[in-house]
């Protein structure tokens, strides 16, 4: 990194720091509190959003194996139902009703098996809670806005509003703690472009590259086509300061890159893609989504570098195509192999880094889907089924209420479309607790926490 | 400098101007020749990049008439370069999207067509298919779809939300192709993905607007235009569509092998398979039917849509932001608005009429200093460096592979959104900036990262180097022709003031044009050497367009 660059950084995190200083009081505590608790050297946490956009179909993510139970699930699915003996059996409290896993999904039986994965059932976004479907179809009860509608409810989901949001949840959990961190650039860090998750008005989400971070060639040149003063005006040309709007923020995207892409780079030279701890499996090697997974565990294995130093952190990653309106057993079953062995990949580099008690990684979507089959696949729903995996997640248990199975129950708002029974706030909360957001800053972080019984779900929390 | 009463005249006079301005429609026809920057920013709303030859043409004539002549102008296809490949196919064999990507940017490049062209690329951003999912190597049915967008981008909206609805690619990427009537014995319903989307993304949107694309308030807040049982009730519309073509047999519905256009063909109702039951949505019932009436009951839908107010303003918003600027004015919009709404002759959708409002308005002609315009896209970053610099394809293909890539190539390719939500949406606020502060939106921002701002700069350079495009003994397959610009680099001033006309439009910053100068200045051009002097005036154009090409006033389009 040239030391105009370096001195362009430092001016950056200047102005950072500014900006945290005009922020609210509790804001400021927090970050006080927190830096007092992150001064020992190895004290780090960090969750990563897996994010499956078009909403995956929970019903056949998760399914009631006990006879009477898996009849009522069959018979609304029809042509998409999976076949009973397909199902990964999952270990249940004596009491429970028996679950089994898609038949994609063994890598994450496995780890559900060792106590390293937790599944949350139906859970979603909502205002209040809401006693059961009556109530939500014959009143006026407060409710998200624009349910069923994908780019809605992926930003619903991501940060309680509609498309259009500028601060997500995990930017608000960043901007409380990135106090705690050396260089506030990397406490949140999105593999997937931009993720509404990760913004925020304070924390700049950065958007790395699956192979790192990406620099401009030939700024250093001594020449460029024989111009001496090539190099130099080509990174004024780039990054000059500009007068108009839009071009200053793109000239702010490109100081941002050019200061992060040394610091990055010499960092994740300490743990090239190669290294046997993070490497990705043969048959990996082009999976979209553990690739992200890679640049990810790859940034929190150099987390304790000099270029880097970060004690608490947030990752996006994400995986496309889940919309299964049609040809939906092909498909989901690909994707959730897909997910099933990148995120036991990722636990198991974890593991080899010697932080898997440190980091926690869940999954979120659009909506779950409707029970009832359209005839090839089946449509928008609501309420939804999801993992959180990790050593520090209380695994090997369903937290939440598995809905009842089948057609017209108490959470059926309509052709099988969950109404949720655990808010995407509570669970939102326990995570945030975890990474050390205080109870008192929760309500910051997620605006309608408070309207919901609890705010700790109880699957995180593990020694 | 005028005294002080007569600029206090100018005053007056220019508050009265402004005030009859906003009374009366079109307050200025532009059919007055224009100055060469006024045609070169003309050309890069409405073209995919300006050419020295274009600018020249149109500085003799004017933009009215320009667009009678692109109106006229007939349409250069794709689909007719598809087929002979296509029949060559073996069974089995499928044709790729390489195929696609070339015919693109040969078009782009190269198409005389060029509103046609253009427009055809904005729609494909409204009316979303991709290659990424089912429609990966269905080539023919993309061109096809592809021309139909070109076809219809001069017809009438009401004419191509049809096409849209009915065509195959459309039908397999939103899922209504095969889409069966409800049955409750089965316990099926109908499919409700092209029933959301065509009311959200292609017609009406989420909000009802008032004509200059504002949303309506009730109490203060936004009315929605739909809930969940219009788009029950619409789904039944859709219900019933399946391959094209003369036979009309339950295989004929099922079997894409029945039919070997199924690709090309209008989708048509099969009266067994559509729903019979009452539909209702958007205020309009339809009754339950003892014949199934596909064909009649997308009529109605379709026309229902086509008729809704938000129509106008819907589209006309969006159709500015792909050409024009992301934060028109309200009352830019609202002209648009008008175009739409009527034509001049009593027509509604008369999409010439709306691409007319869209240019030539005075806020697209003459935008106030502090309009932010729009980020120009990549794709159209790669087009402009290929018509600027008349880019020829040695193979005559155009050999350009699918650019994707955001660390190394543009992160974006023509039809290859990672949804249907296009790779942008119209109302995206770049988080944390004051762009967002101050309320406006940049849709093309939510493609621009840390990783992509690096990958286009490394990605022009190469492409100003090399060429662009499959290398064949060495050679790329695209590449620019910069002689015209080399015989202007012996004087650095001459030069840079003809790539700000071709790139800029004249708006380059003074300290650009001077770092430039003083950058390209540093490559001698020895005296005596002729070999040596030409790859070093090259070398001036080169450089000096790479310095442009990469900055973020360029970048913006105004």
């Amino acid at each position: 990194m040239s030391p105009a660059s370096r001195r362009e950084f430092l001016r950056r995190a200047g102005a950072f720091s500014l900006l945290r200083a005009a922020a609210p009081l509790g804001l400021q505590l927090a970050g006080i509190s927190a830096a007092a608790a992150a001064s020992q050297p190895d004290d780090y946490r960090a969750i990563v959003c897996l994010f499956m956009y078009g909403a995956n179909d929970g019903h056949n993510t998760v399914v009631p194996l006990d006879a009477e139970g898996y009849a009522r699930y069959a018979a609304a699915r029809t042509v998409i139902t999976l076949p009973r003996e397909d199902l990964l059996a999952l270990p249940t409290a004596p009491a429970a009703r028996p679950l089994g896993l898609h038949p994609a999904l063994a890598p994450l039986q496995k780890l559900y098996q060792r106590g390293t994965a937790a599944l949350l059932a139906n859970v979603g976004p909502l205002v209040v809670p809401i006693k059961d479907a009556a109530t939500f179809k014959n009143t006026t009860i407060a409710r998200p806005p624009k349910l069923f509608s994908h780019n809605d409810q992926q930003a619903i989901w991501q940060s309680f509003s509609p498309e259009g949001a500028k601060i997500g949840w995990g930017g608000r959990i960043a901007d409380l703690l990135a106090a705690q961190n050396g260089k506030h650039l990397f406490t949140a860090i999105s593999a997937a472009g931009n993720a509404v998750f990760l913004a925020s008005d304070k924390t700049i989400q950065y958007q790395i590259s699956n192979s790192g971070a990406i620099g401009f060639n030939r700024l250093g040149a001594t020449n460029i086509y024989g111009s001496a003063k090539g190099a130099e005006a080509l990174r004024a040309q780039l990054s000059a300061s500009q007068n108009d709007l839009f071009a200053q923020e793109y000239a702010a995207v490109v100081n941002r890159s050019m200061a992060a892409h040394g610091l990055v780079s010499s960092a994740l030279a300490g743990l090239p893609e190669t290294d046997p701890r993070i490497a990705l499996p043969a048959t990996l090697q082009q999976d979209k989504l553990a690739q992200q997974l890679r640049i990810v565990a790859r940034m929190i294995g150099v987390r304790n570098d000099d270029n880097i130093q970060q004690h608490r952190q947030v990752f996006f990653v994400s995986l496309n195509g889940f919309d299964t309106h049609d040809h939906q057993l092909g498909k989901q079953a690909e994707l959730l192999h897909s997910v099933a062995e990148s995120v036991a990949y990722f636990q198991a580099s974890m593991e080899a880094l010697g932080v898997a008690d440190k980091v926690t990684l869940f999954t979120a979507s659009d909506f779950g889907r409707a029970l009832l089959s359209n005839g090839d696949g089946s449509d928008h729903g609501w309420g939804n089924h999801h993992f959180i995996v990790g050593g520090a997640v209380r695994g090997g248990q369903v937290y939440g209420q598995f809905p009842d199975p089948g057609l017209n129950t108490g959470t059926d708002v309509g052709n099988g479309r969950l109404l949720p029974t655990t808010a995407v706030d509570q669970y939102a909360a326990t995570l945030a607790r975890w990474m050390g957001v205080r109870d008192g800053d929760l309500p910051q972080v997620l605006p309608n926490v408070t309207h919901f019984a609890t705010s700790d779900l109880g699957f995180m929390g593990k020694a | 400098m005028p005294s002080r009463p007569l600029s206090l005249f100018f005053c007056l006079f220019f508050c009265l101007f402004l005030l009859l301005g906003c009374a009366s429609a079109p307050l200025e026809t532009y059919d007055a020749s224009p100055t060469p920057a006024e045609a070169s920013r003309f050309l890069q709303q409405a073209t995919f990049g300006p050419t020295s030859g274009e600018i020249e043409a149109l500085r003799h004539s004017n933009f009215p008439t320009w667009l009678k002549q692109q109106f006229a102008s007939p349409q250069t296809l794709f689909l007719p370069e598809v087929e002979p490949e296509h029949a060559r196919l073996a069974k089995g064999e499928n044709l790729r999207q390489d195929l696609f990507f070339r015919l693109f940017w040969k078009n782009a490049a190269t198409a005389p067509d060029q509103l046609r062209q253009r427009v055809a690329f904005a729609l494909s951003e409204i009316f979303v298919i991709s290659f990424e999912g089912q429609l990966d190597v269905k080539i023919r049915g993309a061109a096809s779809y592809y021309d139909m967008l070109g076809r219809d981008a001069f017809g009438n909206f009401r004419t191509l939300i049809e096409d849209v609805s009915r065509h195959p690619m459309m039908g397999i990427y939103l899922s209504h192709l095969k889409n069966q009537k409800e049955d409750p014995a089965r316990e099926r319903v109908p499919d409700e993905n092209y029933a959301r989307e065509v009311m959200q993304l292609f017609t009406i949107g989420l909000y009802e607007l008032n004509p200059d694309g504002t949303p309506r308030l009730r109490n203060g807040v936004p009315i929605e235009t739909y809930d969940n049982n219009d788009i029950t009730g619409l789904a039944k519309v859709f219900t019933g569509f399946s391959y094209g073509g003369p036979g009309t047999t339950d295989q004929h519905f099922n079997q894409q092998n029945k039919e070997s256009n199924w690709d090309i063909l209008p989708m048509k109702g099969y009266p067994k398979f559509h729903s019979t039951s009452e539909k209702r949505f958007l205020g309009v019932t339809i009754k339950p039917q003892t014949v199934a009436d596909p064909e009649g009951d997308l009529k109605i839908a379709l026309d229902r849509l086509f008729t809704h107010p938000n129509a106008g303003p819907f589209l006309g918003r969006q159709l500015i932001q792909r050409l024009v600027t992301s934060n028109p004015s309200p009352a830019y919009v609202a002209r648009v608005t008008r175009a739409f709404n009527d034509n001049g002759a009593g027509v509604r959708g008369d999409m010439q009429a709306v691409i007319r409002a869209v240019l030539l308005d005075p806020e697209a002609r003459n935008p106030a200093p502090q309009a932010t315009g729009k980020l120009r896209e990549p794709v159209l970053r790669l087009s402009q460096w290929m018509r600027a610099f008349n880019a020829t394809s040695v193979s005559g293909e155009f050999r350009i592979q699918n650019t994707d890539n955001p660390g190394t190539s543009l992160g974006q390719s023509p039809l290859r959104s990672p949804s249907v939500f296009n790779y942008y949406r119209p109302g995206f606020m770049p988080p944390g900036t004051e762009i967002a502060r101050r309320n406006l939106v940049a849709p093309e921002m939510q493609i621009v990262s840390e990783s992509t701002v690096a990958g286009y700069a490394n990605f022009m350079q190469s492409t100003i180097e090399a060429g662009v495009g499959r290398a064949e003994g060495g050679r790329r397959d695209v590449q620019a022709d910069y002689s015209p610009q080399m015989a202007l680099a012996d004087t650095p001033e001459r030069l840079v003031d003809q790539l700000d006309l071709l790139l800029t439009g004249q708006r380059l910053s003074a300290n650009s044009r001077s770092r430039i100068m003083e950058a390209i200045a540093g490559i001698a051009i020895p005296q005596n050497n002729p070999q040596a002097a030409a790859n070093a005036r090259r070398n001036r154009v080169k450089l000096a367009t790479l310095l442009v090409m990469v900055s973020p006033e360029y970048l913006v389009q105004k």
